[in-house]
């Protein structure tokens, strides 16, 4: 940070009155008082999908995947694409802490601890697809590569599912850590204030002994910055493996090399997404609207309209090969299969041009940003208009490809199906009412690291500066 | 009383302290600690890499030992090993397939005292080693769970004695053996002993799907009740009406392997038999005709009389300008090959038939493609004999009625007056192996064994012997129905005895008869043919009476047999009600087969229509619909099958079967035969005027094709699939070779492909190269190979509601497609099976490397690795593999977990008996793997190894895969593509011009080629100059 105070053009991050006393109030109130009953209703709901997930995956277990609906034609269907939908939306909070931080985005602040803990949880959802629609998942330990007495074999590293288990497990230790570490100092905060024993003791061994000292600030700083530099790449590379599972493979409609750029945005999109549903409902419920403020929306809204109109021109290209290519497999996934309105899935190929591609356009109106409404709308309309996306690339495509005799009946899932799903559902709003309730949901360390030049009362100051004469700028503020 | 006490050792007699110590640790040793008492443990001047040596191994240890379950061994040692007999090691045994007339040589391949599979018997000249998909699929009846296990009077189980006493004293009155045809010589013998102990008796054959009609004809025109032999393979000419003689017309498997002859194209020289085919509903023989034209099914009289007159030279009067061309065209095409043209007729009536006669006649088939010297035995029906029987019966002049093979209260149309009649026999008797309608209601119930327990001779041509041996010891108290009746006339000999005595003499003592029960056959010194003195008398009035029937109504209907079901007697087995039929790709229901047009006006279905057409295809539930015909309807879903005729509407027989048959047919179709009707003194199995009606319900059908055009609207595939006609490829034999060149050209043609379609190294592939080719000109679709490989593979049944899912297993299937015009397509199938791609695309996708490449270029399948993420699936170009997406064959681990998913088929093809089919040479797949065709790499094991017990290398003799020995037409060649000898080296040299392979483009590289259709026609196929035209259009287009 240059300098002391920010231009007053720039729109404050925190507003109000607000000093250090007051930022730590506001944010550890939620922790330090009862859940309001909502939080009851919400969390109840959530366990209860939870457990119907957990049932339906007891069956897709123990009676077989048959359970669901696939066949021999569409191996895959709902299951790995929630798979790619929950890690797109595990995108946002790594690429928010990350990029942004290295990129000096001051407003991350306000979102960056949410949209990390969303990453974790989502990314936990999204590793269940490829666990559970295994025909054998008790034999899903063949996918690491250990020393073991099978003789030479070993897994095989040629294959796309194989670089998915790595990449997804390195992102997801990464995130964790990142997100991990960030807490410390709150945790700190936390158990410093402390009103009962055990919550000092919890609190205590959650912190890890932080105590506030210079060098432990300097640790956590320099921590921060490494992993950063570590999860930037993560960012563009989970996304990008997860793509090489479909662009590697002889299937049209899969075998695309556009699908790495144009999967990343489309995570970007989705996990922003994600997060302006989560702090619309959180700055509302805990009251948090000063921290979460519409500058923070406005800025997620931008990103959207942008990473929605990458995807729009991927798939716009995607439709120009398919013809410009004349290959006829090619021109028949996109063009018949998907892009005509009246064939099988024809709907779901326009659910999801109308869902990420048209309505984001919204976004090049302010008003329409910074519109609170709007923006809970859009965001939910992107999520469904991405999973969509996954349902076209993943079924469209292999529905009807080489052989017309193999092509296949409709696929829709069955109950299980949509049990796994929802059980997903369950698990990612249970671990995030947890985390609302015994976590900071902003992260306070970092909102009082910007309050002193971005914060509304201080940027006041800001006009006794802009009246001073250079000398006496540098007379100020240099170092003595 | 003290037990008595066993000792090992001295030191356990004594209980040495020694030995205490040893037994108590007896897998201890001590940790390899330096032993440095003064300090602690983790002090200990410590081998620290031993301590987690030990500890890395003592907790693997305990962890396998926890988790590893000891197989259970039931295997006992014989104590005195029967000479014959080798653990592992499979004998066969020639027997033969005898089912209600129809006789395939065969032989059994018992493994370890069990009948597992069924191949044919090359040394049968008839069917030449072919078998059909019922054929393979008899091997299953054998441990059927529904057979009878034991005699039955009034439903109640006796002894073989009690119920010997008991018909004893209740034959009486006159008696009436009813059977379906029988074939077998010594069989005769005994009925003949039989009938003549009771004076007044008589043997009434009764065929449920007769061919009175050729019987009677060929009596009226030859002098002879019987039906000749027929030699497609002499006949350059082949024009049938209606007669499905591929698929079940006679002796399909003897006349595929003949048509197969004359379709066979030598590259160098090419030409082939012609075959014409008129008929009302796509069948298979239809399908693989050369020119198909379409008549109405109440026309069938005046088509055959159109063709006699035009083969006579005089005019044709047909309205339909269509049929009347083909017509004239089968007419010259006979006329230009007299002496070697064929016309045969799937008819029940007298009149067409005497018609067929009388064209046979014209172009003279008599010693040249048909030969009286060795008449059938296959069929012998009458129907009006039967009828007659009925009627008796229902009279009351029956005393005793013995029922063998024959099931009229299902099979005759008139099923409630076979039941009364049956109501006023004081005594019948069935011996039926299964309690079908008929034996229901029997009170005398004496099964007969499976043919693979019995003894037994038959008979199927002139002269044509072929034996039957037991293979197992009879499963349950069955016993062979001669034994019963040679019992009940009194003989003291068995059958057995009798047999032997019956053949002694003729084939040369014990020596002889060991001899022909070793070959299966004994054939007669090759006679010359002949034909027969045609007595043409009856061909006038014949013509009269056959185009003056009655005039179809709006809609008619056909009753059809299918590959699968035949007449009904493969309906309880699982196999052959999942196996898709060839035509409609539908399996477990009969359903009312409409053309597209029709479907256009009765289903309000538009094929033409993309999106309807979608519709159709991608929804299982399909519009029901209500037959009618007087006072008889049906209500079944209607499936649309292009090439038949608009104003015909078709149901297969041989469903809507008693549920005392077996699991598999509960819920499976509804019985169409009582829409037939007697025709003078035949049964017709046309209806010519039926009312069909749409009900608004909808049905699920399990269909395994729903899609079936590969000239779809985006192109045409012909990387897919590649036909053309004779003059095509007579005048531009190289077509098919110059698109592939042009399609690699980028990556260096064909020569090079394989090097530079890639940017990774190429290796070479010394050794044995497995490679299989399809001819598509041979194959005729009738599914015999799927069968056999799901004999073979232990491929599990999934069941009706499983296939509806697309759930199938099969790892081998019979494509269908159409081209050209949708109402009378032109018809390829197309036999898939895994293609063992060199360059896989399934083997780089799965993480664990469960499906990987052998060095002999198989694609193999690691069960036990194989975690089922279903990669390979997706990434299969082909959508070859399949997943175990339940436990459809109990090799799971997980209790109790089939009866959420199996349903009652399922679990009985789990049952202890019915596993007894399964070949021990191959895993048995647990649920949520992945598996396809291996190319039989168990076969191919075991010809190695032969091989290399004797020391010189493997040759082609040493290996038949499965589908390749099921084959009926040969058109399956398979070997060492390396070796410059084998068959698979010949055919892909002899056929450079039309052979492909599937998806060559991709550079998979697959080891399956194919050889393009090629069918005789003299234009040149239109519909691929349009595409031309077409592209060169939208080239235009694109352009401008």
């Amino acid at each position: 940070m240059h300098l002391k105070y920010e231009s007053q053009l720039r729109e404050p991050l925190v507003y109000g009155e607000k000093n250090y006393h007051q930022v730590t109030e506001d944010i550890v109130r939620p922790i330090e008082a009862k859940p309001s009953k909502l939080w009851y209703i919400g969390f109840y709901i959530s366990v209860a999908l939870l457990l119907f997930g957990v049932y339906s995956i007891y069956r897709d277990v123990t009676y077989g995947i048959g359970q669901w609906n696939l066949n021999k034609t569409v191996g895959w269907g709902w299951d790995i694409t929630n798979f790619v939908w929950w890690v797109g939306i595990g995108h946002a909070g790594t690429l928010i802490s990350a990029i942004l931080l290295l990129f000096r985005q001051g407003w991350r602040t306000g979102v960056n601890r949410a949209a990390e803990a969303m990453t974790i949880f989502a990314v936990m959802c999204a590793g269940q697809f490829p666990i559970w629609h295994m025909g054998r998942v008790w034999m899903a330990f063949f996918v690491l590569p250990y020393p073991n007495t099978r003789g030479p074999l070993w897994v095989n590293f040629n294959s796309p599912l194989l670089w998915d288990v790595f990449a997804i497990s390195t992102y997801f230790t990464v995130s964790l850590l990142f997100w991990y570490s960030g807490l410390l100092p709150d945790l700190a905060t936390v158990r410093d204030r402390a009103f009962t024993k055990l919550r000092k003791r919890l609190y205590g061994v959650a912190s890890f002994g932080w105590n506030g000292s210079t060098k432990h600030w300097q640790r956590h700083e320099s921590l921060s910055l490494v992993l950063a530099g570590l999860s930037t790449p993560l960012v563009l590379s989970v996304h990008t493996i997860v793509s090489f599972d479909f662009a590697t493979s002889v299937i049209p409609g899969w075998h695309t090399t556009i699908f790495p750029p144009y999967f990343v945005a489309g995570a970007i999109f989705s996990g922003f997404a994600m997060v302006q549903t989560l702090m619309v409902i959180i700055r509302k419920v805990f009251g948090m609207e000063d921290y979460i403020t519409l500058g923070h929306i406005e800025a997620m809204n931008k990103v959207i309209v942008l990473t929605g109109s990458i995807v729009g021109i991927a798939y716009l290209t995607e439709l120009f090969m398919g013809w410009y290519s004349q290959n006829k497999y090619e021109g028949y996934t996109f063009w018949y299969s998907r892009a005509y309105l009246f064939s099988p899935y024809g709907w779901s190929y326009w659910g999801m041009m109308a869902c990420n591609v048209l309505s984001p356009q919204i976004f090049w109106f302010r008003k329409m940003r910074r519109n609170l409404f709007v923006t809970f709308f859009m965001s939910v309309i992107v999520n469904i208009g991405m999973w969509f996306e996954r349902f076209v690339i993943i079924v469209t495509s292999l529905y009807r490809d080489y052989l017309p005799s193999s092509w296949s009946v409709y696929y829709s899932p069955t109950i299980w199906e949509i049990g796994f799903y929802a059980g997903t559902f369950g698990l990612f709003f249970t671990c995030f009412f947890l985390f609302a309730k015994y976590f900071p949901v902003i992260a306070i360390a970092e909102i009082k690291y910007v309050l002193k030049t971005s914060g509304e009362s201080f940027k006041d100051n800001m006009g006794k500066i802009e009246e001073q004469t250079m000398e006496e700028f540098v007379h100020d503020h240099a170092h003595h | 009383m003290e037990q008595k006490k066993h000792w090992q050792s001295f030191g356990e007699l004594n209980q040495s302290e020694a030995y205490n110590k040893d037994v108590k640790d007896e897998f201890r040793e001590e940790l390899p600690f330096v032993a440095d008492e003064s300090k602690s443990f983790l002090e200990a001047k410590a081998p620290r890499r031993d301590f987690l040596k030990y500890l890395g191994f003592s907790t693997a240890a305990a962890a396998v030992a926890a988790s590893c379950e000891m197989p259970v061994k039931k295997a006992i040692p014989f104590a005195n090993k029967p000479e014959d007999i080798v653990p592992g090691v499979s004998n066969y045994y020639a027997t033969t397939f005898v089912q209600d007339g129809d006789v395939v040589s065969v032989l059994a391949k018992v493994r370890d005292g069990r009948p597992i599979k069924i191949e044919g018997n090359e040394l049968s000249p008839i069917t030449q080693g072919g078998t059909s998909a019922r054929v393979q699929a008899s091997v299953l009846d054998l441990y059927d769970t529904a057979r009878l296990r034991f005699p039955t009077i009034d439903g109640k189980e006796v002894t073989f004695e009690a119920i010997d006493k008991a018909v004893a004293g209740a034959i009486s009155g006159p008696v009436v053996l009813l059977t379906s045809t029988v074939t077998s010589p010594s069989t005769r013998e005994v009925i003949t002993q039989f009938l003549a102990k009771y004076p007044g008796s008589r043997h009434v054959t009764y065929d449920a799907v007769s061919y009175s009609g050729i019987l009677l004809a060929n009596e009226a025109t030859y002098g002879k009740k019987a039906i000749p032999s027929y030699h497609f393979e002499n006949a350059k000419a082949i024009v049938s009406i209606g007669a499905d003689f591929l698929g079940t017309w006679i002796s399909p498997v003897e006349f595929a392997k003949q048509y197969a002859a004359g379709k066979k194209l030598n590259e160098k020289k090419p030409e082939m038999s012609k075959h014409i085919h008129f008929e009302a509903v796509a069948t298979l023989t239809g399908s693989n005709a050369d020119e198909k034209y379409l008549h109405r099914p109440s026309e069938t009289g005046a088509v055959v009389a159109a063709l006699l007159s035009a083969v006579n030279g005089q005019s044709v009067s047909i309205a339909d300008a269509k049929l009347k061309a083909g017509i004239e065209k089968a007419a010259k095409l006979l006329n230009a090959n007299k002496g070697a043209a064929l016309v045969v007729s799937g008819s029940n009536d007298v009149n067409v038939q005497i018609l067929v006669n009388a064209i046979n006649e014209a172009v003279g088939a008599g010693g040249k493609t048909i030969d009286w010297s060795t008449p059938v035995n296959v069929r012998q029906g009458i129907d009006a004999d039967f009828a007659k029987l009925v009627d008796d019966m229902n009279a009351g002049t029956v005393g005793t009625l013995l029922v063998y093979g024959a099931n009229p209260v299902y099979s005759w149309y008139d099923s409630e007056k076979v039941k009364a009649g049956l109501k006023k026999v004081k005594t019948t008797v069935s011996f039926n192996p299964k309690a079908d309608e008929t034996t229901e209601l029997c009170k005398y119930v004496v099964p007969d064994h499976h043919y693979l327990e019995s003894w037994g001779d038959a008979e199927p041509k002139a002269g044509h012997y072929s034996f039957i041996q037991p293979t197992i010891y009879p499963l349950f108290k069955t016993r062979q129905w001669q034994d019963s009746l040679l019992k009940w006339s009194g003989s003291s000999v068995d059958y057995l005895a009798f047999l032997k005595n019956y053949w002694a003499a003729k084939i040369g003592g014990e020596a002889g008869w060991n001899k022909a029960l070793q070959d299966g056959v004994v054939n007669p010194a090759a006679a010359t043919m002949s034909g027969a003195s045609f007595n043409s008398a009856a061909v006038a009035a014949a013509a009269t009476a056959a185009t003056s029937g009655k005039k179809g109504g709006a809609i008619e209907l056909v009753l059809y047999e299918k590959i699968a079901i035949g007449a009904g007697q493969g309906a309880s087995n699982p196999w052959l009600q999942e196996l898709p039929d060839p035509v409609t790709r539908a399996t477990w229901d009969n359903y009312v087969i409409v053309s597209p047009a029709l479907a256009k006006t009765l289903l309000n279905i538009d094929l033409a229509d993309g999106g309807q057409a979608d519709a159709y295809e991608v929804n299982p539930p399909k519009k029901v619909v209500k037959v009618t015909v007087g006072k008889n309807t049906v209500e079944l879903p209607a499936l649309i099958i292009p090439g038949t005729q608009p104003n015909t509407i078709a149901i297969a027989v041989g469903y809507g079967r008693s549920e005392k048959l077996g699991k598999s047919v509960v819920g499976t179709g509804k019985n169409a035969y009582p829409f037939a009707s007697m025709n003078g003194n035949t049964v017709s199995f046309t209806v010519a005027d039926a009312k069909v009606e749409l009900t608004g319900d909808t049905y699920k059908v399990a269909l395994t094709q729903t899609h079936s055009r590969y000239d779809t609207t985006q192109g045409n595939r012909t990387e897919v699939m590649k036909e053309l006609t004779l003059a095509q490829f007579i005048k531009e034999p190289t077509e098919i070779r110059d698109e592939r060149e042009e399609e690699l050209k980028p990556w260096g043609g064909l020569e090079k492909f394989e090097s530079q379609g890639t940017i990774y190294p190429v290796y070479d592939r010394p050794g044995i190269k497995w490679g299989m080719s399809v001819d598509l000109n041979t194959c005729t679709g009738c599914a015999a190979c799927v069968v056999a490989c799901t004999a073979e593979n232990n491929v599990p049944i999934v069941g009706k509601p499983e296939v509806l899912r697309g759930h199938e297993m099969q790892w081998l299937r019979i494509d269908r497609y159409y081209s050209g015009d949708m109402e009378n397509p032109n018809v390829v199938f197309q036999p898939l099976m895994c293609q063992h791609c060199d360059n896989a695309p399934c083997e780089n996708v799965c993480p664990v490397a469960a499906t990987n490449h052998s060095s002999e270029g198989l694609n193999q399948m690691t069960y036990n690795r194989c975690i089922g993420t279903r990669y390979c699936a997706n990434n299969c170009p082909y959508k070859v593999r399949r997943f175990n997406w339940a436990d459809y064959t109990g090799a799971d681990s997980f209790p109790d977990n089939q009866r959420e998913t199996a349903n009652d088929v399922v679990m009985d093809m789990n049952d202890d008996l019915t596993r007894m089919v399964l070949n021990p040479d191959v895993t048995v797949r647990s649920r949520g793997v992945i598996e396809k065709c291996s190319f039989c790499v168990q076969r191919l094991q075991e010809s190695k190894l032969k091989a290399k017990k004797e020391s010189r290398p493997m040759v082609d003799s040493d290996i038949k895969v499965a589908c390749q020995q099921a084959c009926p037409t040969n058109a399956i060649t398979f070997g060492n593509a390396n070796d410059a000898n084998s068959n698979i080296t010949k055919n892909r040299k002899e056929n450079p011009n039309r052979q492909f392979y599937v998806l060559e483009q991709l550079h998979v590289l697959p080891n399956v080629t194919y050889l393009a259709k090629v069918r005789n026609l003299e234009e040149e196929h239109a519909g691929k100059e349009e595409h031309k035209a077409e592209g060169a259009e939208k080239k235009e287009a694109a352009h401008s």
